[in-house]
């Protein structure tokens, strides 16, 4: 869909995700780095049988092209410039004020190509009294909210083992471009689109980032659940091999999944078929006009913990399915790798790489049909350090002896 | 007819939201702060959940009090259609015809029930976009699996990568895979705007919330499916940042706790955090994780002589990232929220006014912002059907006499 527009990605690991996002679109991306390889090159995990090589990065510059350019030489500048003629978009997430130390900020650079979408990803953003903090998935995280909503009440906020923050932000990233895109579809011009990991964690709370300006609580955090005025809920229950998510509450929203978590709780016999009168949709507006047990429920939850406890993971995902509960397991990364459903809907992708050996990457994030047709995504592999140096630099008039010449000055 | 056209770069593409609670609603919501016109379908006997979910103004409950329903559809249109009811769909047909984009995210097969599905509805109008979003996609064998984002981060590994090793999984704060999902979908659907504007040809998405959250985890996924161990939740821990952790300070009379966040990226920042906690600056990576519980215990007891304010200040003004673990009175005092404009307050007809998050990027040329606050239940039934879809009076009250609006 987006074949007719090039990028020109600069970021590092901070913002390496919003240029994949558009190549997975169709777009051709060509990844940037200084000749001695982008810092995302260092950042774990590796693969196991190549010990060095950055999963993460592989991860991330799938689906893209990829050149060497020493951009502190002005003589790589140049070549940037050359690069950029016939580029749409351009991304970066270096630290604030090091593309101008370059003299590639964004109104220098948009000065001479005024068509250019600059799209800056950043921790706090390119301006303002933070702009220059050193950021950091976990600081972020807990600027923008959410870290201090994490976690087990008895012991330190925590983040999620994979880090996230510098994700969401590069998936904003993606989106802010393609808004400018529609933009200059208007007005003819590029323009700059300045991201904060910041509020893109702020916008991972579900609006609890505005509770005290609405004069609600402040949310608390509370393991494996959610606190209201000061009582934990546990969401989730034990199995036999881990955990479930589980919802079971009375209400006009829920109440008739726990209706029909009373349903399955009286075919295994857990419970009296008596309980089947009881609606938990108004459960709730029973109880408070004084109409029904209030012991009721809590021992529902208790019987219902009872009957998970025995069984599996997959029984319950089967049950939850055969009797419309709102209940799933907690897979683990060793689960996904595994899931009957993501198995199904072809969300592997086996890509061979540029050394010949096939890598399991997962899938693309949506399933698109163009006219009718499954889009076609690209199979292209991760590329190693200036696999298309030859190639991409020929398509803007490089030609051989001026790569050698920019070979031998370390340029590229 | 037409309802008045919002100003920026979507102005004139129409959108019909009927998706619900965050995921689809927050795809909406950003399309308006660009200028689209967006009416957000609710059924009037099913409340959406998000109206029931805090926080609520002033903390009390109520449909018409909820922060985060606000927060995810300000600058729509509303109107409320009971979709089981024939007039009603009849109804939603001639919004689609009207509309660009049309979102959903009910279950997979309810539509094609209602003979709503993106089949029949293309027949309609042959170059539909459309994104259906659910949890797990409209395909496979557990696509009929019901639930919310919570249920998403236990089905997308979220859950069980949020804890302690020690512990059971805590999880991530509220339905995961809502955060993440919205950020692709709405990448794709723009694309397939320019695709359609371009060439004339229709899009259809389909889209798994859980499997937009997997790019999250992408690098843990690829090693295990490729012979490397399976990532489990480590607390805090990070094996390329030590120290790396949440460490608590000195509380303010107000509060009940108070941390600092302090990762440490390099021997570079290294140097420059031991100096002033007092240990030794020339410790390798290797050594400080080998040291680890007595290098926390130092940072403990210097954070915890100083409020986190204090801490996150000093630190970084030796380039060291730290950060004050912000409640959410901080992130409304916050200088750079603030300097970025990040909360609009908005005018709200039942409570005077509420406060809503700004677009998620600052645009030098045409930024984006919520061009009027989020409907009440079925505000503008009336100006839509008889505004936009021109319904005389006694055709909206022949419409309501069915059931299809209450």
């Amino acid at each position: 869909m987006l074949s007719p527009y090039r990028v020109i990605d600069l970021t590092d690991e901070r913002g390496v995700l919003a240029g994949q996002m558009l190549a997975d679109l169709g777009a051709d991306v060509i990844q940037v780095e200084p000749p001695s390889g982008s810092s995302g090159r260092g950042v774990a995990p590796f693969f196991a049988d190549r010990p060095g090589e950055s999963i993460y990065w592989a991860a991330y510059t799938r689906g893209k092209r990829g050149v060497t350019c020493d951009l502190e030489q002005p003589r790589g500048r140049d070549l940037l410039f050359r690069l950029l003629e016939s580029a749409d978009f351009l991304f970066e997430s270096s630290d604030v004020g090091r593309m101008a130390a370059l003299g590639l900020d964004e109104e220098s650079v948009r000065e001479r190509f005024p068509q250019l979408i600059y799209v800056s990803i950043s921790a706090f953003g390119q301006t303002g009294p933070k702009a220059h903090y050193a950021g950091s998935d976990l600081a972020i995280w807990a600027a923008g909210t959410p870290l201090l909503m994490t976690g087990d009440d008895d012991r330190a906020p925590l983040r999620v083992s994979q880090p996230q923050a510098w994700g969401h932000a590069a998936a904003d990233a993606a989106g802010g471009a393609m808004l400018a895109l529609h933009a200059r579809h208007q007005s003819g011009r590029g323009q700059h689109v300045d991201v904060s990991a910041q509020v893109s964690a702020a916008q991972s709370t579900l609006a609890q980032v505005l509770a005290y300006q609405l004069g609600a609580s402040e949310p608390e955090r509370f393991g494996g659940g959610i606190k209201v005025r000061g009582q934990g809920l546990r969401g989730t229950a034990d199995v036999a091999d881990g955990y479930i998510v589980l919802l079971m509450a009375p209400g006009p929203a829920v109440g008739h999944f726990a209706n029909h978590a009373v349903r399955w709780l009286v075919d295994i016999g857990a419970i009296d078929a008596g309980m089947l009168d009881e609606d938990m949709v108004t459960y709730a507006d029973r109880l408070a006009a004084g109409q029904a047990n209030p012991e009721l429920f809590p021992r529902l939850q208790e019987n219902m913990r009872a009957a998970v406890a025995s069984r599996t993971k997959q029984e319950m995902l089967d049950i939850s399915i055969a009797y419309d509960l709102l209940l799933v397991p907690v897979l683990t990364v060793a689960d996904l790798a595994e899931s009957p459903q993501l198995e199904h809907r072809g969300f592997w992708r086996d890509i061979e790489h540029a050394d010949g050996r096939i890598v399991t990457y997962p899938g693309p994030p949506l399933q698109i049909f163009v006219g009718g047709e499954p889009f076609g995504y690209s199979h292209r592999p991760p590329p190693t350090l200036g696999q298309h140096n030859a190639e991409i630099y020929a398509e803007i008039g490089v030609d051989a002896n001026e790569l050698e010449q920019l070979n031998e000055a370390g340029t590229i | 007819m037409t309802l008045p056209e919002g100003t920026g770069p979507l102005a004139g593409v129409n959108v019909l939201d009927l998706s619900w609670i965050v995921a689809g609603p927050t795809v909406g919501r950003a399309l308006a702060d660009y200028g689209a016109t967006v009416i957000r379908v609710e059924s009037p006997s099913r409340v959406d959940t998000a109206r029931v979910v805090a926080p609520f103004h002033a903390d009390e409950p109520g449909v018409e009090n909820s922060g985060l329903y606000v927060n995810v559809n300000a600058g729509k249109w509303g109107l409320t259609l009971d979709l089981r009811i024939s007039e009603a769909q009849e109804i939603f047909r001639r919004l689609v015809v009207w509309a660009d984009i049309v979102c959903e995210s009910f279950t997979a097969g309810v539509l094609s029930r209602w003979q709503l599905d993106e089949p029949n509805l293309r027949r309609l109008k042959p170059d539909l976009i459309m994104l259906s979003s659910t949890l797990l996609g409209q395909t496979g064998p557990y696509n009929q699996v019901s639930g919310f984002g919570s249920q998403g981060a236990g089905m997308a590994g979220v859950q069980d990568l949020t804890g302690w090793a020690d512990r059971p999984p805590a999880g991530p704060y509220g339905p995961y895979t809502d955060y993440p999902a919205p950020r692709f979908s709405l990448t794709a659907l723009l694309a397939a705007l320019d695709h359609r504007n371009r060439t004339g040809e229709g899009v259809f998405i389909d889209q798994a919330q859980a499997e937009g959250t997997l790019q999250l985890l992408a690098p843990a996924l690829i090693n295990v499916k490729n012979g490397g161990p399976a990532l489990e939740r480590r607390g805090n821990d990070d094996p390329q940042m030590t120290p790396h952790g949440v460490f608590p300070c000195r509380r303010t009379s107000d509060r009940s706790e108070s941390w600092v966040a302090i990762a440490v990226a390099s021997d570079e920042q290294w140097r420059a955090l031991a100096e002033v906690i007092g240990a030794n600056p020339s410790l390798t990576i290797g050594e400080r994780r080998e040291q680890q519980a007595a290098i926390e215990a130092t940072i403990s007891n210097w954070t915890a002589q100083r409020s986190a304010a204090d801490a996150e200040e000093a630190l970084q003004a030796l380039g060291v990232s730290a950060h004050r673990l912000s409640n959410t009175e901080d992130a409304a005092n916050d200088p750079q929220l603030a300097h970025r404009g990040h909360f609009h307050r908005l005018p709200h007809t039942l409570h005077g006014e509420t406060t809503v998050e700004g677009p998620r990027y600052l645009h030098s040329e045409t930024p984006g912002r919520p061009q009027r606050p989020a409907p009440l239940y079925g505000e503008h039934n009336r100006q839509i059907l008889s505004e936009l879809l021109g319904l005389s009076d006694e055709e909206i009250e022949h419409l309501a006499a069915s059931g299809a609006l209450s």
